[in-house]
């Protein structure tokens, strides 16, 4: 028993350095950005408020080195951090069941904002948000709904969304125009309005090429968005999942994939890596530079700007702006992207770029407008 | 296949061998058999237009250009296959009024010939193709950390010791495995890696489990839930830190060997392989042969079946259970390298995905038999790719439909073909000297 007993202890000892490891960069972050918390008031000098300002965050079960939404979710709150010099706390989620619990933790913690990154943290974020009217609330790439899924406005949580339609658009027009076999593919990983946008606008992307070039039949796999079903690959986990999905889809003589899937892209990109002349859309961050084991086959990315969302909001509210009215990331205020070509550059014919730049400037200018029953409502 | 675990059936007379086999023949076989014919002639044969095409590919990608894809007319070969399964369900009728086992292989003709006639369904009139090669590897890659960690599962039940912790030994093989290749800067390093993570993890259950006999599926769950946190921990800092030096992609090259690999269609998806897929025919094959037909499976059998008995005959029964589950750990770890070093991927946060649950339900479904695991982990392998083939080649079968087919596919076998299973008798109960 006395030996169960100094095991207990020495593993309760052992969490708690481990614990305390896990604790330091956040530390270090706040020192950083707003030196000693005395100091900071006077450090930061535009507003006394700044220094008792606490910017919180809470990832999705993916966490935030995922080299996509998270991580860019995180480099928002980062960089908002040392700009303002106000506090900044992030908590990793590590499945599913963690989401109400870490949100409720920061909201008891005192944080004057708690952003949810992602769909997943919608009911959440939700329930927290009308449990705590005095604190404000922001959530990435979900609005709220009801229980029937009617949408839902809440005083104190502002929904950060994106209408990636519009960028997937062009990826899929260029890549109608990039593919040599004529077959072009996309998977998911859940099918989740902020996964199925990207592969709406891919689909139309390609239909507007055929459309455009009357010898043109560049056949897109793994979406169909009338009948909005198409291939998943299950999780945001399983990287040997997405590389098989990805076999699968190159033994069908698809030469251009769009994994829609956060990590799981790492498996597609992988299976491109050993066949000859597949190349990868990446999607969320430019994937050239934060997947740069694989940038070679990089064509281009679909970028979905968090990061500059997430410190526009965080700004807003440390001068006390906060609103509840959703930010809608689009072509137009560049909340949404195409990655540049990188190595393609010279690969990609002078008329396939000037007619991407012309539809985006229709999209800009509302003569061209993608539709997506994903697409946040606006 | 499973006649080696069967209580021994000395039969001193034909009278009582013949009274033994007797409840064995059973119209089940039959039933199934034509259940799938009317399934095939109703939903498919009916269905399909006279006119339609299913596209059959044959090549893998590196020999496209050699073996042309092969169009045969839809209707006529389901209408072959249809033939078949109701002359299978004839034959096992015919086995059933003579009172006469049916050998495995009409099970084997019938599943197949099932399986072909819903691709050809699926397929017919379609521009893409039914792609019978990468169909398979993507099975036999996706089987292959589910054959690793059955095996792991049977060394340890075998002895005794419930091995809750699969998941926790791949996904730190995974993670040593890559983080020893990259360092290294050699795929091969991580294959010796990753075994000793995984046992270092066997190592962790068989002390608890044995030296203070904390009940092992607590110990299990505990264990794979701080290897998730340690790795996720590591991930986001020493190893996103270094990319450069940590985490560094390492494939292992594949090794072609001649003349196998030239069979068609079976030879590219098995002799094809990164030395790993090697080692596992290897090790399946041997523990196979080891457990029921060497001193040290015996032993391992009877600690797991009747700790006192083989205490009482000299065996050390949890010096036996420790290094079983420490060997069951390495081989899981081992299992984990083909997530990263096996697979060309670096290592990605909780990239085992539950895998190892999955494996101990198969070595559950393979009645704690290495070969029958094999079976289970192939047939889950193989339902989780065909729900990847129906997917890309646009079935139109709801996605969620499509993932849940493995799981759904695995109770129906539960269900129909295995039956009751059961485990090592002393399984999950620590052995103290009394």
């Amino acid at each position: 028993m006395r030996r169960v007993l100094k095991l207990a202890t020495a593993g309760a000892a052992a969490t708690l350095v481990l614990a305390a490891c896990g604790e330091a960069p956040t530390e270090e972050d706040t020192n950083a950005a707003g030196g000693e918390n005395a100091e900071s008031s006077e450090a930061a000098g535009g507003g006394e408020e700044a220094g008792d300002f606490k910017a919180c965050m809470v990832s999705d079960s993916g966490g935030f080195d995922d080299q996509s939404f998270n991580q860019s979710g995180k480099e928002g709150l980062d960089s908002s951090v040392e700009a303002l010099g106000i506090e900044g706390v992030e908590v990793e989620s590590q499945a599913d069941t963690d989401y109400a619990t870490n949100v409720s933790n920061l909201v008891s913690q005192g944080c004057s904002i708690t952003i949810g990154v992602g769909f997943l943290l919608e009911d959440a974020i939700q329930s927290a948000a009308e449990e705590n009217p005095d604190t404000n609330f922001a959530l990435i790439d979900s609005a709220f709904s009801d229980a029937d899924f009617a949408p839902v406005e809440l005083d104190n949580a502002k929904p950060i969304l994106f209408n990636t339609a519009e960028a997937s658009f062009l990826a899929g027009y260029l890549a109608a125009g990039m593919t040599e076999s004529g077959t072009v593919a996309t998977f998911g990983g859940l099918q989740i309005p902020s996964v199925a946008v990207f592969m709406d606008g891919f689909a139309d992307g390609i239909a507007k090429y055929n459309e455009d070039n009357a010898d043109a039949d560049v056949q897109l796999l793994g979406w169909d968005k009338e009948a909005q079903e198409g291939a998943f690959s299950g999780d945001f986990e399983n990287q040997s999942q997405g590389q098989t999905l990805t076999e699968q889809f190159i033994s069908q003589g698809a030469d251009i994939v769009m994994p829609v899937a956060g990590p799981v892209g790492l498996g597609a990109a992988a299976a491109a890596s050993e066949s000859d002349g597949v190349h990868i859309i990446w999607v969320d961050s430019d994937g050239y530079l934060t997947a740069s084991e694989y940038s070679d086959l990089m064509l281009t990315s679909v970028m979905k700007q968090i990061g500059p969302a997430v410190e526009q909001t965080v700004t807003e509210t440390v001068e006390g702006g906060f609103s509840n009215e959703p930010y809608v990331g689009t072509l137009e205020n560049e909340g949404v992207g195409l990655a540049p070509y990188h190595d393609f550059e010279g690969e990609v014919p002078e008329e396939l770029t000037t007619q991407i730049d012309e539809y985006r400037d229709q999209i800009i200018s509302g003569d061209l407008v993608i539709e997506s029953p994903n697409s946040p409502q606006q | 296949m499973s006649t080696a675990t069967q209580p021994h059936q000395a039969t001193p007379s034909d009278e009582t061998s013949v009274q033994r086999t007797r409840p064995k023949v059973s119209l089940k076989s039959t039933i199934v058999y034509a259940l799938a014919a009317l399934v095939t002639l109703l939903a498919w044969v009916l269905d399909t237009p006279a006119d339609a095409r299913t596209t059959f590919q044959f090549g893998s990608s590196g020999d496209l250009f050699r073996i042309p894809n092969v169009p045969v007319p839809a209707l006529g070969f389901l209408v072959v296959l249809l033939v078949v399964m109701l002359a299978a369900t004839a034959f096992s009728f015919w086995r059933y009024r003579e009172r006469r086992p049916l050998p495995a292989w009409v099970h084997v003709v019938v599943g197949a010939s099932f399986v072909l006639a819903f691709l050809t369904f699926v397929g017919a009139g379609r521009s893409t193709v039914i792609p019978m090669v990468s169909l398979l590897a993507g099975a036999l890659a996706l089987s292959v950390p589910l054959v690793f960690g059955a095996m792991s599962g049977v060394i340890c039940e075998r002895s005794g010791i419930i091995n809750i912790a699969i998941e926790g030994q791949l996904l730190f093989g995974a993670f040593a495995g890559a983080v020893a290749a990259s360092a290294a800067g050699s795929g091969y390093v991580g294959l010796i890696a990753a075994p000793i993570a995984g046992g270092l993890v066997g190592a962790g259950l068989a002390w608890f489990a044995v030296t203070f006999r904390v009940n092992q599926i607590i110990v299990g769950v505990v264990l794979n839930t701080l290897i998730i946190g340690l790795t996720g921990f590591l991930f986001s800092t020493v190893l996103s830190d270094n990319k450069a030096l940590w985490n560094t992609r390492m494939p292992l090259p594949r090794i072609r060997i001649p003349l196998l690999a030239d069979i068609p269609v079976i030879g590219p998806v098995l002799f094809n392989q990164t030395i790993l897929v090697y080692l596992m025919y290897a090790l399946v094959i041997g523990l196979q042969i080891m457990l029921f037909r060497s001193r040290w499976g015996l032993r391992t059998r009877a600690v797991g079946e009747h700790p006192k008995a083989a205490d009482t005959v000299g065996i050390k029964v949890n010096v036996r259970r420790v290094w079983n589950t420490i060997l069951g750990g390495a081989i899981a770890g081992l299992g984990g390298a083909f997530f990263t070093v096996g697979s060309g991927l670096a290592f990605g946060r909780e990239m085992s995905a539950g895998q190892g649950y999955i494996a101990l339900a198969a070595m559950i479904l393979g009645k704690w038999n290495p070969w029958g695991a094999v079976m289970a982990a192939l047939l889950f392998g193989f339902s989780k790719n065909l729900g990847n083939v129906l997917s890309t080649i646009g079935s139109g079968v709801p996605s969620e439909l499509l993932l849940m087919l493995p799981y759904v596919i695995t109770i129906l076998a539960v269900a129909g073909f295995v039956g009751r299973v059961r485990p090592p008798a002393a399984e999950g109960v620590p052995y103290t000297k009394s």
